[in-house]
């Protein structure tokens, strides 16, 4: 597949990125980083993230008013649902060849605007897919997603399509393994391998252009071997497949080959991640982890959610900071040091106003600590 | 490609010397791993969890639990995390200051957050303060802005602040603004707009006069959103829809203009979107309906693409430079 952006410049910007480290760590001298800067040229267009959403949001807004406008000529022409499938096929045309055009004229990179049309392109193709098959059986879709989504990945590397691809995928392989009785019991298995499968072959491939698609691979194949194995979501997601109604979901087959990989793959994550100075595997094994710490929770436990919020609380005050005393000099290759500045001050400023700094005694009932809602602060490190 | 290649290529390029270029490979594989940002969101997921868990566990079992133990024990942890971040403080100074002590911050979070949580305590148990909520609200606010600037510590400034806005009778954490308030309320609508133009002009004052001028964004960011919002929902809902029209595109435009001078894109995007809202809103209030069928869907489809060329065009307009 044809790349869309210059992929010569794509390699630069990688380039240019381990040589500032360098320069960080005085390993360059500043004429050296100018030396590169000049021999390794790009020069994409790369607003920053507030521009980009903005960009996002209002190209998003063009398209769909776009789409209306076209509909008030097109459809009237139209019986039936020929005119719907005609608007779609006639905007995913104009969409794909404006987001051309744009990359190659303004030298777009991943700005905000290209995904949009990009994704706005591929959503109108598969409006006539689902007029012409009325609802059609999920394999089908699947594969038909996925004839548009891969090559839009190839193409574009775009991190929203490899998101999309990998999970059409996977639901493509739970859906045909279903099919049948030996298959609809080895599913779970059948998710670790594919994962396990496409983590390693991940690995082997080293390549600049989709790097930031590789690292979502990894992560998602980490977090699709590791939900494979969770005791969790093979016993609800079993009861579920058998039409089980009732508060328990009942017990599973192999209960205890689920009990073991629930406890040790986050176990394995987090030290494969720091032997392989791996932040992928470590994270996830981290969140992993947490979610393990749930799923005991849901069978066996006897705290209430307060209890255990607390008690989770002062566990992970203590590790941590049992961790950051231990690591006050390097030890084992780990180090506390700062790797870069501080870019997300500012957003942890406002996480505190959001969760935190609730006013202590509205109503004379609700307590300090605030409301506690989405905790999905520790991601936005 | 890999950093072997790299270097391959800069040494043919003579960018580095073969020494330098061997040198710069033994440190990228002997450079120690830094977990430290992985150690500092489980240290603050942990304050979170632990303060909110508290919070509950205390007020379920507020019958059963001696009070004085309670009140003792929260006491004696805020106090411990007030006087470790006292010890480990750095000398006061107008500008940011590097903390070179890795937990005190974390410290005087968690010792803020017991606070809340001890004077909360302290007042459904034995009414302190009596009916005068105001003062319960008022007492940390206080605390708080004297910690954040004392410690040079923006997650409290902006818990301050928060205390400040709901000493006034508002929510102003930022994914809350809509639903922790009652808008519909007009004196609340117009306290909403005053107390964010003087967060504002705090933040206005904190730049000009470098007094932690680093502390701006907090003020700007919060103060900024508080009234943009509260001036669209007047502008909504009220009848004197040419004043809150008025407060809202200057709202707007001081945004964009803000983000022109620091550079600081993220004023920029609310400048773009609150003004387009207002400018919108106003267009279609004006017009006659049977104008607006005519124009409607092109309207939207022409301004936005315009809007699109303005933010890709935004550096060369605004005169940006960088």
């Amino acid at each position: 597949m044809k790349k869309a952006y210059n992929t010569e410049w794509v390699t630069n910007i990688a380039i240019l990125q381990l040589a500032e480290s360098w320069l960080a760590k005085n390993m360059l001298t500043e004429d050296q980083f100018s030396l590169v800067k000049s021999s390794f040229p790009e020069n994409f267009y790369k607003p920053g993230i507030f521009v980009k959403i903005g960009l996002f949001i209002f190209t998003t807004v063009a398209c769909s008013f776009c789409g209306g406008f076209l509909s008030l000529f097109i459809l009237g022409a139209f019986d039936g649902d020929g005119g719907v499938s005609m608007v779609a096929i006639v905007l995913a045309i104009g969409f794909i060849l404006m987001l051309e055009f744009l990359i190659k004229d303004r030298k777009l990179f991943h700005s905000g605007v290209d995904n949009a049309l990009l994704y706005a392109g591929l959503g109108t193709m598969l409006v006539p897919f689902f007029v012409l098959f009325n609802n059609p059986p999920v394999w089908l879709s699947c594969c038909f997603a996925l004839t548009l989504v891969i090559p839009a990945f190839l193409r574009y590397a775009d991190l929203l399509t490899v998101f999309a691809a990998f999970v059409i995928l996977i639901t493509l392989i739970a859906n045909i393994m279903m099919k049948f009785t030996l298959g609809a019991a080895l599913v779970p298995f059948g998710i670790m391998l594919f994962s396990a499968l496409i983590y390693f072959v991940n690995r082997k491939i080293s390549s600049a252009y989709y790097a930031n698609c590789q690292l979502v691979i990894s992560t998602l194949c980490l977090i699709t071997f590791y939900f494979g194995g969770n005791y969790y979501c093979v016993r609800e997601g079993n009861a579920l497949l058998n039409d089980f109604i009732g508060p328990i979901a009942p017990q599973i087959p192999f209960a205890s080959i689920f009990y073991f990989s629930t406890l040790s793959i986050p176990i394995l994550y987090v030290i494969f991640g720091i032997r392989e100075k791996d932040r992928t595997l470590l994270i996830t094994g981290l969140l992993a982890f947490a979610f393990s710490v749930f799923t005991y929770r849901y069978y066996f436990g006897f705290l209430t959610p307060e209890q255990v919020l607390t008690t989770a609380g002062i566990s992970m005050i203590v590790f941590s900071v049992a961790v950051i005393q231990f690591l006050k000099t390097p030890k084992l290759s780990l180090t506390d040091e700062k790797m870069g500045k501080r870019k997300l001050a500012n957003l942890e400023a406002l996480i505190a106003s959001q969760h935190l700094g609730q006013s202590p005694m509205e109503k004379g009932v609700e307590f300090g600590g605030g409301n506690f809602g989405g905790g999905g602060a520790g991601s936005g490190y | 490609m890999s950093v072997k290649t790299i270097l391959a290529d800069l040494e043919e390029k003579k960018i580095i010397s073969s020494e330098q270029s061997s040198l710069i490979e033994t440190y990228e594989i002997s450079k120690p791993f830094s977990v430290h940002w992985e150690l500092r969101s489980i240290l603050y997921l942990g304050i979170l969890f632990f303060t909110s868990g508290l919070g509950v566990i205390i007020y379920q079992n507020i019958d059963t639990i001696g009070h004085q133990v309670i009140i003792g024990l929260i006491a004696i942890l805020t106090l411990f995390c007030f006087v470790y971040a006292f010890r480990n403080k750095n000398e006061f100074t107008w500008d940011e200051v590097e903390s070179s002590n890795k937990l005190s911050e974390y410290a005087l979070l968690l010792g803020c957050t017991a606070f809340l949580v001890m004077e909360g305590y302290l007042q459904f148990q034995y009414r302190v303060f009596g009916s005068k909520y105001g003062l319960a609200v008022f007492i940390p606010t206080v605390l708080f802005f004297f910690c954040a600037y004392f410690f040079d510590h923006r997650g409290v400034l902006s818990m301050a602040i928060t205390g400040l806005a709901s000493w006034l009778g508002l929510t102003i954490a930022p994914l809350s603004l809509l639903s922790g308030n009652d808008f519909t309320d007009l004196r609340i609508i117009s306290t909403a707009i005053f107390l964010g133009v003087a967060l504002i002009a705090v933040g206005w004052l904190t730049m000009k006069r470098d007094l932690k001028a680093h502390f701006s964004f907090t003020y700007f960011f919060l103060g900024g959103n508080l009234a943009a919002i509260a001036s669209l929902i007047g502008l909504f809902n009220e009848g004197i829809k040419i004043m809150f029209f008025l407060s809202a595109a200057a709202l707007s435009a001081f945004f964009i203009y803000y983000s022109r001078q620091k550079h600081a894109l993220v004023f920029l995007l609310m400048g773009v979107i609150y003004g387009y809202i207002v400018v919108t809103y106003t267009i279609f209030n004006i017009l006659p309906d049977d104008a607006l069928s005519l124009i409607g869907i092109s309207y939207f489809m022409l301004t936005s693409i315009g809007v699109i060329f303005f933010l890709l065009n935004v550096k060369k307009i605004l005169g940006i430079k960088k």
